[in-house]
C-alpha cells in the first residue's frame, strides 16, 4: 500500500520535475509540445486546486451558520456575494461586455467588485501609514536610510514634495522627480539584486529538494 | 424544451442592464465603499457584511474565471470532440478534493505532486535566467568593452555604484566566513543598500494604495451628483445616523446599568 500511497506520488514528481526541466534545455518539437501540454494540463489541475479552497471556505462557514456560533449571520454574505457574481456570470456566458453593451457580469465588476477591493486595499493606507509613524523611529543610520528613501519616494510624487523641493532645492537645478528616478535605478536596483539572487539560490535549491523527494511536507502525514 | 428555452430567456431578461441599473449601480458602489470604510471609525456591522460579501464575490469572481477559461475550454469542450487525454489532469485534479475524506485523502498525493513537479521542474531554468544570470548580467553590463568606449562617465559611475552595493549586499546574506573585519565592513554597507530597497519598496507600496484610495474618493464625488440622487450623501447621512443612535443606545445602556 505504500506503494500506492508514497512511492508512486513522489514518481509522478521526480518524473514530471525531470521532464519539464530537460525540455527547457532541450529546444525541439516534442519538448515544447510537451511543455504547451503540461502548461494546459496544470492550468486544469491548478482549476480544481481552486476548487477545494472554495469547497474549504464554503464548508468552514456553513459549519459557523449549522452552529449558529457568533456572527454567523454575516456568514449568509459570503453566499450571498458568491451567487451575486456566479449568476450572472453563467447568464452573460462570462462576458463582462457584449458589444458596446455592459452585461450584468460587467454590472457587478464595475458597481459591486470593483468598489470591493479597491476599497478593501485603500483602507489599508491609513493602517500604513499608522503603522509607519510608529515604525519609523528613528534610532540608528540604517532607521534613518529607511526613513528617508521611503520619505523620498512618498513625497517626491506628489505636487507638496515638489513644491517643498522646488523652495528648498530648487537652486540645484535638478528635479525631485530626477533625484527619485536615480534613486530607484541606482542604489535600490543594488539592494534588489542581492535580494533576487537569494530568492534565487532559494528557490532553486527548494525546487531540487521537492523534485528528489527530499522535502516532502506538502504531501501530509502518513 | 420550448418551456425550459422561453423560462431561460425570461430569467435572462432580468439581468440585461438598462439606465436604471446603472443609477442603482451608483448606490450599490457608494453604499459599499462607505460601508467598508466606517472600519476607520469602528468595527461595525456594515463593515462585516461588506467585508463578507468580498470574500463571496472574490471566490465568485474566481470561480466563473474557471469556469470560462479553463472548465468550458480546457476540460468539458475537448471531452465533447472526444479528445479523452483531458481526462488525465481532471482526474488529478478531482483527486484534490479527496482531501475531505480522511480515509482516503492520500488520494490528493497524485494531484499535489503533480503541481509541485512541474512547477518546480519550471521554476529552475525561469529563475536561473531571470533572477540569476540577468542580474548579474545587469550587474556587469556597464563595464563592457562597447559601454566603456561609448564614453558616458556617468553611465559608468552608476554601474560602478550599483555592483559595489549588490556585492555588499551579497556580503551580508553570505554566512559561510565570520563576520568580521573587511567582510564585517562590507555587509555593514550593504545593511544600507537593502535599507534603501525596503525604504523604497515602502514608499511605492504607500502609494499604490493612496492612487487606490483617490480612485475611491473619485467615485464617491461622481455618486455624490444628482442623476445618481446623492447617493453617496444618503448613504453617508444613514450610516453617520447609525452610528449616533448606536452610541446613545449604548450609553442609555450603560447608564442603566451603572443606575442598577
Amino acid at each position: 500500500m505504500i506503494f500506492i500511497k508514497k512511492h508512486i506520488p513522489l514518481f509522478i514528481c521526480f518524473f514530471v520535475g525531470v521532464l519539464t526541466l530537460g525540455s527547457y534545455y532541450v529546444p525541439n518539437a516534442t519538448s515544447e509540445n510537451y511543455i504547451e501540454m503540461m502548461n494546459k494540463w496544470e492550468n486544469i489541475v491548478a482549476g480544481f486546486a481552486f476548487l477545494l479552497g472554495l469547497m474549504s471556505l464554503f464548508y468552514s462557514h456553513f459549519h459557523k451558520i449549522s452552529r449558529k456560533a457568533p456572527g454567523w449571520g454575516y456568514s449568509l454574505f459570503v453566499y450571498v456575494g458568491f451567487l451575486l457574481v456566479v449568476i450572472p456570470a453563467i447568464v452573460s456566458n462570462g462576458q463582462p461586455m457584449k458589444g458596446p453593451d455592459m452585461t450584468s457580469l460587467g454590472w457587478i465588476y464595475r458597481f459591486v467588485f470593483t468598489s470591493l477591493s479597491g476599497t478593501m486595499f485603500a483602507v489599508l493606507a491609513f493602517y500604513i501609514v499608522s503603522t509607519a509613524y510608529r515604525a519609523f523611529r528613528i534610532k540608528s543610520p540604517q532607521a534613518f536610510v529607511l526613513f528617508a528613501a521611503a520619505f523620498m519616494v512618498i513625497l517626491g510624487r506628489v505636487p507638496l514634495g515638489q513644491m517643498m523641493w522646488d523652495g528648498v532645492l530648487g537652486w540645484t537645478g535638478y528635479q525631485v522627480t530626477d533625484v527619485i528616478e536615480w534613486l530607484m535605478s541606482v542604489p535600490v536596483v543594488a539592494g534588489r539584486r542581492g535580494i533576487m539572487i537569494g530568492i534565487a539560490i532559494g528557490g532553486i535549491v527548494t525546487a531540487l529538494k521537492i523534485i528528489f523527494g527530499i522535502e516532502r511536507q506538502y504531501m501530509g502525514k502518513d | 424544451m420550448e418551456f425550459l428555452g422561453n423560462t431561460w430567456n425570461a430569467f435572462a431578461a432580468i439581468f440585461t442592464v438598462t439606465p436604471g441599473w446603472m443609477t442603482f449601480g451608483g448606490w450599490v458602489a457608494a453604499g459599499l465603499t462607505i460601508c467598508l470604510f466606517s472600519f476607520l471609525y469602528k468595527d461595525n456591522p456594515f463593515f462585516k457584511v461588506a467585508e463578507h460579501l468580498y470574500l463571496g464575490a472574490g471566490m465568485g469572481w474566481l470561480f466563473q474565471v474557471y469556469l470560462f477559461q479553463t472548465w468550458k475550454p480546457k476540460v468539458f469542450l475537448p471531452l465533447m470532440e472526444g479528445q479523452y487525454s483531458v481526462l488525465i489532469p481532471a482526474l488529478l485534479g478531482l483527486s484534490l478534493v479527496t482531501q475531505f475524506f480522511p480515509r482516503i485523502s492520500w488520494v490528493s498525493r497524485y494531484g499535489f505532486t503533480f503541481i509541485m513537479g512541474y512547477g518546480s521542474g519550471l521554476v529552475i531554468p525561469l529563475t536561473i535566467s531571470t533572477d540569476f544570470l540577468k542580474q548579474i548580467g545587469g550587474t556587469i553590463a556597464p563595464f563592457m568593452v562597447s559601454e566603456i568606449n561609448s564614453g558616458n562617465i556617468i553611465s559608468l559611475l552608476n554601474g560602478t555604484f550599483v555592483a559595489f552595493g549588490f556585492i555588499c549586499v551579497l556580503f551580508y546574506f553570505f554566512f559561510s566566513v565570520e563576520h568580521k573585519g573587511a567582510v564585517k565592513k562590507a555587509s555593514n554597507i550593504g545593511i544600507y543598500f537593502l535599507m534603501l530597497y525596503f525604504g523604497a519598496a515602502f514608499g511605492n507600496t504607500v502609494m499604490g494604495r493612496f492612487s487606490l484610495l483617490y480612485g475611491r474618493f473619485d467615485d464617491l464625488y461622481k455618486y455624490s451628483a444628482p442623476e445618481y440622487f446623492y447617493a453617496t450623501h444618503v448613504v453617508l447621512g444613514l450610516l453617520v445616523a447609525y452610528f449616533i443612535l448606536d452610541k446613545l443606545v449604548l450609553s442609555r445602556r450603560g447608564g442603566g446599568q451603572e443606575a442598577h
